[in-house]
């Protein structure tokens, strides 16, 4: 692979990651959202298969498989099953708008790239640039459950936020070891299992997937 | 002989804690109590051999605590609280036989019990800050416990409890901060070490250090303003815990002070003596006020407690004075005269609560106002409760006065040769003891003349019958003490001199000649004792030799008359028309009006017919404690409205905790930034 291209398809790839996530914030349907994660988790599989394949690195490889199938493939099918089983499966009236939404993310990642600076310097290569925008990523993800009151959007959030921890961990030391890789993406799959769990849950008893419904638990 | 006394009261005391715990009821308190008895006996021997020879016992161990191991070392000092301990626990313990049946018989209590006197015995041979913390904090919980014992009955016990574990925790952690910091400037944490390096620490560091430590250990000797547990916890607790916790538990809170500001920093400048003497004038005037308007008899003793502790802080206080001023002479009488004080003390006010706990338990009843007539109808424990109250009230013959007369005699003979500062703070304290001595012959003369003499005012008072044997003596045996020592005071001034000699600075061996009388070395002042005993014993004989004459004489000239006593002439006379406690204390209550802010509630109702007559009138009055007042609710009102402000930041919603998550780390990420 010549340098440039090799640039600028991980610039590519990462941006996609990026966009997602600001996707995951602008639409309210549901399943537009879980689409989104799934196009999410295969950039992510995307860069780690970039960077092995530049590096020559046959564990790396092996993990952007492995990201590719669990978090494109595997995930946002479990989420979708879930999706489908909701009657209402809209987000109508979040926490905070749409608009604001947008906004708040464009602050976000701005303050990705001014706390990022600094890590930057210290790796002056192309993947180190484009560190922020795992960063970013990790913040949406965080507001998205803050933000938004369905249960798959927290559960949406939280892999957002996982996706920029991983995208930070292989632009940043090319690459985790595969058995932490491995740990971390079962971790998730644990909590994507268990939200289908307590969906199917809620679903039954409150009709509903609206997280603030819980509340009537509290005291 | 060694160190073998501590190695057998740690182990025995831990035995007798398993039988407590682990025996059936029939036989759990007879042998918790005997092996406790093994425990004392052991601390005793080893005790008075350290203050025979002068040379500390010491223990070291790397097996027992992970990390710090034990250091134990007791000295002279500590081995007079030793002994105090000792005789308080023996008698209370033997008081508790009888008592167990009255709701103190519980396998939590029967195992808390040898706890509380094996880790009281303890805590003076500490030697090191981690052995003294823990046995501390292993006293702190036992006596938690027993205060707790009667939880499931009395609402009132629990709030108690509230108080003093609150209380008593606070004044651990100062005491805790205190000594992590002069063993972290200094070289190590074993006292040893400390008292090497004491004299170079900065002198901020001693400063709070002392503060603190003032602060820590006051709060376990009930000095005012921390002595807010004490009215709560010693009448809620049972009796033979009362008696310990009084008798013995508080004086370690005085053994502390001397510890942290005699031992280890080996002294300080003349304000930290003046702020320790302010601390026991306040102590005293507001214990002994309290005392003489309290109707409660467990509460009243508990006040008294405060006053006499007050007295104790007095005599602390003008020894360190005294000692920073250059005067090592009268310095080591008022420390001698702080430390009888204190065997007094324990002597005196552990027999009054044994005997209050006998009124209790035969009347079923602890308020004076309900009692009455008692000296007839038990006569041991009204006796017992006599010598206590007179000793207390520091009426010769009796140890409480030779004690009081020390004290005078320290404060007097330190007049005239000392600072602006002392000047002035000396007769202040000899106003204040004066005063105090008053009230608390007011508040006895109440709790005696209300409580064991006069008719019965209720039905418990009126079928109360003596306890039984086991708790006579109990109570018996430490007014024994108080009589002995009132007497032949001579038999503990040695060692008393010995433990004074370790805790001021540069005193002289011996301030005293004590044979049968006491005679201050360098000064001015005898007391003869022994004398004084038999001549007020003459005076009595006399006294009722010339009331028998005097009586054949007027029988020869007319016949008696037999009336009621005091009936003014009535014939009919209830139990009602009698003083009360309350009426007793109205005078005093009136003078002292401004500090003891008492709540008046007088409620006339009208007959129904007629408004120009009166159905009846009810009148109601209760003392609360001031300085709970306006100083405790406040500060527990404003953490209770933290409290419930805090509340609001968590509402249930899983979207606001997140949004606490984004927040913090945004602001984190801003800050790096």
């Amino acid at each position: 692979m010549s340098g440039s291209a090799y640039a600028s398809s991980l610039e590519l790839v990462s941006g996609v990651v990026l966009v997602c996530a600001v996707v995951t914030l602008w639409r309210r349907s549901l399943s537009a959202i879980v689409k989104a994660l799934a196009v999410q988790g295969l950039a992510l599989g995307a860069v780690a298969l970039i960077l092995g394949v530049d590096l020559g690195d046959g564990v790396l490889i092996a993990v952007g498989c492995l990201v590719v199938i669990a978090k494109g493939l595997v995930i946002p099918a479990l989420l979708g099953r879930v999706v489908a089983g909701d009657p209402d499966s809209r987000e109508t009236a979040p926490i905070v708008n749409v608009p604001a939404s947008l906004v708040a993310a464009g602050a976000l990642t701005f303050l990705a790239y001014g706390a990022t600076g600094p890590v930057v310097a210290l790796i002056p290569t192309t993947a180190g640039r484009l560190i922020p925008l795992g960063f970013a990523t990790l913040l949406i993800g965080f507001f998205v459950m803050a933000a938004r009151r369905k249960a798959v959007s927290q559960i949406v959030g939280l892999l957002l936020v996982d996706n920029g921890i991983a995208l930070v961990a292989f632009l940043a030391t090319a690459g985790v070891p595969l058995l932490v890789e491995l740990g971390a993406s079962l971790d998730v799959l644990l909590a994507v299992v268990v939200l289908r769990v307590l969906a199917a849950q809620m679903t039954s008893k409150f009709g509903v997937l609206d997280l603030d419904q819980l509340r009537e638990l509290h005291d | 002989m060694n160190n073998v006394s501590l190695v057998v009261t740690a182990i025995v005391g831990c035995a007798a804690a398993i039988a407590g715990g682990a025996l059936p009821v029939r036989t759990r308190v007879g042998a918790a109590v005997i092996l406790t008895w093994g425990a004392c006996a052991a601390a005793f021997v080893g005790a008075v051999h350290v203050l025979q020879t002068g040379h500390p016992m010491v223990l070291n161990s790397t097996r027992i605590l992970p990390i710090t191991g034990v250091s134990m070392a007791l000295d002279p000092l500590g081995a007079i609280f030793v002994v105090i301990t000792a005789v308080v626990a023996i008698a209370s313990t033997l008081y508790w036989l009888g008592y167990a049946s009255h709701g103190l018989s519980s396998r939590t209590a029967s195992a808390a019990m040898p706890v509380f006197v094996t880790s009281m015995l303890l805590v003076p041979a500490a030697g090191s800050v981690a052995t003294f913390m823990w046995l501390w904090e292993v006293m702190a919980l036992a006596s938690l416990l027993l205060v707790l014992v009667d939880q499931r009955r009395r609402e009132e016990t629990r709030s108690a409890a509230q108080w003093y574990a609150v209380m008593t925790h606070a004044g651990a952690a100062a005491i805790l901060l205190a000594l992590v910091m002069i063993a972290g400037h200094g070289g190590g944490q074993t006292f040893a070490a400390i008292r090497i390096h004491a004299a170079h620490l900065p002198t901020a560091v001693r400063t709070t250090a002392f503060l603190l430590a003032l602060i820590g250990f006051g709060s376990k000797a009930g000095a005012v303003p921390l002595h807010v547990w004490l009215p709560k916890a010693h009448p809620e607790a049972p009796s033979p815990a009362s008696a310990l916790m009084s008798g013995a538990m508080v004086n370690l809170g005085i053994y502390g002070i001397l510890l942290v500001g005699d031992r280890l920093l080996g002294g300080g400048p003349t304000w930290w003596w003046l702020v320790v003497t302010g601390v026991g004038v306040i102590s005293a005037l507001f214990g002994a006020l309290h005392a003489a308007t309290s109707t409660d008899l467990k509460r009243l003793l508990a006040y008294s407690t405060a006053d006499n502790m007050g007295l104790v802080l007095i005599g602390v206080g003008a020894s360190g004075l005294f000692a920073s001023t250059g005067h090592p002479i009268v310095a080591s009488i008022a420390m001698v005269s702080a430390l009888l004080l204190t065997v007094n003390h324990a002597a005196f006010k552990g027999s009054l609560f044994l005997s209050a706990g006998s009124v209790q338990v035969a009347t079923g009843s602890r308020d004076l106002d309900r009692l009455g007539g008692l000296m007839k109808r038990m006569p041991v424990t009204g006796a017992v409760f006599l010598v206590g109250g007179l000793a207390i009230a520091a009426l010769p013959p009796l140890n409480g006065f030779v004690g009081e007369w020390m004290l005078f005699q320290s404060l007097l003979h330190g007049l005239p040769t000392s600072s602006t500062a002392v000047a002035i703070a000396v007769p202040v304290g000899v106003a204040a003891l004066a005063l105090t001595g008053g009230l608390t012959a007011a508040a006895f003369v109440k709790a005696i003349g209300i409580g064991f003499l006069g008719r019965p005012r209720s039905e418990g008072a009126t079928t109360a019958h003596e306890v039984p044997r086991t708790m006579q003596f109990g109570a018996g045996l430490l007014a024994g003490f108080c009589v002995v020592l009132g007497i032949v005071p001579s038999i503990v001034m040695p060692a008393l001199e010995r433990a004074a000699a370790v805790a001021v600075p540069g005193a002289s061996a011996r301030p005293l000649s004590a044979s049968t009388d006491l005679r201050l070395v360098g000064f001015q002042g005898v007391l003869a004792p022994a004398l004084l005993a038999g001549g007020l014993a003459l005076a009595f004989f006399l006294v009722v030799i010339l009331r028998r004459i005097a009586q054949r004489r007027s029988d020869l000239r007319l016949t008696l008359r037999s009336a009621e006593p005091w009936g003014c002439g009535r014939e009919l006379q209830t139990a009602r028309m009698q003083y009360t406690a309350t009426s007793f204390a109205e005078p005093l209550q009136q003078v002292f009006d401004d500090v003891l802010r008492p709540d008046r509630d007088l409620d006339v109702s009208h007959l129904a017919e007629s408004r120009y007559y009166t159905e009846k009138i009810a009148y109601r009055t209760s003392i609360g404690d001031v300085i709970e007042h306006n100083l405790y609710r406040p500060i527990i009102g404003a953490v209770y409205r933290w409290g419930l402000w805090a509340r609001r930041l968590q509402n249930g919603s899983v979207h606001r905790y997140l949004a606490y998550g984004l927040v913090v780390l945004v602001i984190i990420l801003a800050v790096i930034v």
